[in-house]
């Protein structure tokens, strides 16, 4: 069994002249993955190569240590794919498609039955599984669309955008079932523009932002935890002199500034600076506390 | 004492253990569904109407001619020879196979694309040719049953009239069923790639349809139309662009009779080229789909 999810190497796609995906380095472990971008991202593209679907035009990718170019049906056969989009056909039962799909993985007919009914139980279907699929709410079918990717059994599933058009209590459910596929043994990435879905599910994330990879990491580092950012309501130049004295380091202009300090509390060092330089505080806060920070962070430098 | 309280037991997630039967496996569920998908089973009832009235349409005119045969004992002025009339049963499935092909390629095809459904099977152990040959192999076989079941219901009734009795009717009638198999794959080759190609590239069901027809009725039209009226040499090989003439020329070639006012006929050509031309035809409308579906999957 591969330790990583996937990897990539300088994996690199272009539609015609405009490029989606620029030279991605990555090693994802196994696990909960976020992938994190705003839409536009390359996040879909980056799923789609790493199912076969698009052929990268430079690089190369594997997924559970298999090459995409050339295992690709090695590749679907243990992964499972929710996109983003509608992926069943109206006119049939929930119960009738997830055969089909349970059925297109290579499961025998007898236990392609007994798995749609198994997993539209897990996903909340069960009393609805024998309506039309055209007849679902929006919720539902999002969860049609889960089951389908986990009705295989997979070893990986890609989730793309799942708590998509979904009201509050929707997406609670969504997660929380996204959340228990771990506990299943099925590693999970999940491609969303919503920090809070994937700060909620995953355990590694991974930014993408044009294209480009702005950071892969566990989600638990905090970044830069020593530098607490500072916004004054005057005297900020008083303040500045008194945490240099200090020993601080600062960097920001006017009366929004970044204190990091190597010895010591920050956060008491900014209190007695505040209180010597008679400096008025409007608020102050640690950086890297969230992936919206993390975010900002990365998206940010240069 | 037992509680009246209910309890829920949380079975939880099992994993699959069982047999996987990868590639081949898929490409079968693949095929079946296209099976049921076009005869509308496990849909809802109206998407059962058309199929079923094509398939009724195309039965009934051989069951009335057995029924006339059974009434009416053989050597009387009226009496039926169902022996002779294959070729005829043919030529009038076919035309109204053309209306259920034009009926069943777009609902194998486009509902998928429609639908998303492609995405789903993106993350499966299928290629997008193996996808193709799936849905060509359910076109097929159902086109190919549906050219059958006349010939069926004909076989029946003349070894059921034989007057020897219906075994001895079985082994006479036993030397027609390798051309009913061959005629029947000639109308497939004529009808099913075609209608595949039209499916392959229009966005709704209702064109694709109109498409289909309209393309076949026009490419037969214009073959007759240069074949019968033209001046320049070499016009007469038109006549193998024009599938519906091509496959009832052969089809009457095949169980023994001729038109001399075929188009084909008129061409001077042999029906055997015709053939090979279907297959051309055929193969290239195939390799123009499998094109398309190779971006798509």
């Amino acid at each position: 069994m591969p330790d990583t999810s996937f990897t990539t190497s300088q994996l690199g796609h272009a539609y015609g002249s405009v490029a989606a995906l620029h030279s991605l380095d990555v090693t994802v472990p196994r696990g909960r993955t976020g992938l994190v971008g705003a839409n536009g991202a390359g996040k879909s593209t980056l799923i789609k190569t790493l199912l076969g679907i698009i052929t990268p035009t430079m690089g190369s990718a594997t997924v559970l240590g298999m090459d995409t170019r050339h295992n690709k049906i090695d590749i679907r056969s243990v992964v499972g794919y929710m996109p983003e989009g509608p992926c069943f056909p109206l006119d049939q039962t929930a119960a009738d498609f997830l055969v089909y799909a349970a059925g297109t993985a290579g499961l025998p007919r007898q236990s392609a039955r007994q798995r749609a009914s198994d997993v539209l139980t897990l996903v909340g279907l069960n009393e609805e599984r024998f309506r039309y699929l055209g007849d679902y709410s929006t919720g539902m079918k999002q969860r049609a669309k889960l089951a389908q990717a986990i009705v295989h059994d997979p070893q990986l599933v890609f989730l793309d955008e799942p708590t998509a058009g979904l009201d509050p209590s929707g997406r609670e459910e969504m997660l929380d079932l996204i959340g228990r596929l771990g506990s299943f043994g099925i590693d999970v990435v999940v491609s969303s523009h919503v920090l809070r879905d994937i700060e909620r599910t995953c355990d590694f994330v991974m930014m993408l932002d044009s294209g480009t990879l702005l950071h892969a990491g566990p989600l638990g580092t905090r970044v830069d935890a020593d530098i607490v950012h500072v916004e004054l309501i005057d005297g900020a130049a008083a303040f500045e002199r008194a945490l240099i004295t200090a020993g601080a380091e600062v960097e920001g202009t006017g009366n929004r500034m970044a204190v990091r300090c190597d010895d010591g509390d920050v956060f008491d060092l900014i209190r007695d600076s505040a209180a010597r330089s008679g400096a008025s505080l409007l608020s102050l806060g640690a950086s890297g506390s969230s992936l919206e920070d993390m975010f900002l962070h990365y998206g940010n430098r240069p | 004492m037992t509680s009246n309280l209910g309890a829920v037991y949380d079975l939880g997630y099992e994993p699959f253990e069982g047999e996987r039967r990868g590639r081949k496996g898929a490409w079968l569920t693949v095929w079946a569904d296209g099976l049921r998908r076009v005869l509308g089973l496990r849909r809802k009832a109206r998407r059962k109407i058309m199929p079923w009235l094509l398939v009724a349409i195309a039965i009934i005119p051989p069951i009335i001619a057995v029924g006339v045969a059974f009434i009416i004992p053989a050597g009387a002025a009226e009496a039926i020879d169902l022996a002779s009339q294959n070729a005829d049963f043919f030529v009038l499935g076919g035309t109204i196979a053309i209306l259920f092909t034009a009926l069943a390629a777009p609902e194998l095809l486009i509902p998928d694309r429609h639908d998303g459904v492609l995405s789903m099977l993106s993350s499966r152990p299928l290629t997008s040719t193996d996808y193709l040959s799936a849905r060509f192999a359910s076109l097929l076989s159902i086109v190919g049953a549906f050219l059958l079941l006349p010939q069926i219901v004909l076989f029946i009734g003349q070894a059921g009239t034989d007057p020897n009795g219906l075994l001895r009717g079985i082994v006479n009638a036993a030397d027609t069923i390798p051309r009913i198999l061959v005629v029947t794959a000639i109308y497939a080759t004529a009808y099913v790639p075609l209608g595949f190609l039209v499916a392959s590239f229009s966005k709704g069901k209702a064109i694709a349809a109109s498409v289909y027809i309209a393309g076949m009725i026009a490419l037969t039209a214009f073959g007759d139309a240069i074949v019968r009226n033209s001046t320049f040499t070499g016009g007469r090989w038109v006549a193998l662009l024009a599938p519906i003439n091509t496959a009832d020329s052969a089809n009457r070639w095949v169980f023994g009779s001729t038109d001399s006012n075929s188009l084909l006929a008129v061409a001077d050509i042999h029906p055997s080229i015709g053939l090979l031309a279907l297959v051309v035809i055929a193969v290239g409308a195939s390799m123009f789909s499998v094109a398309r579906y190779r971006r798509l999957m």
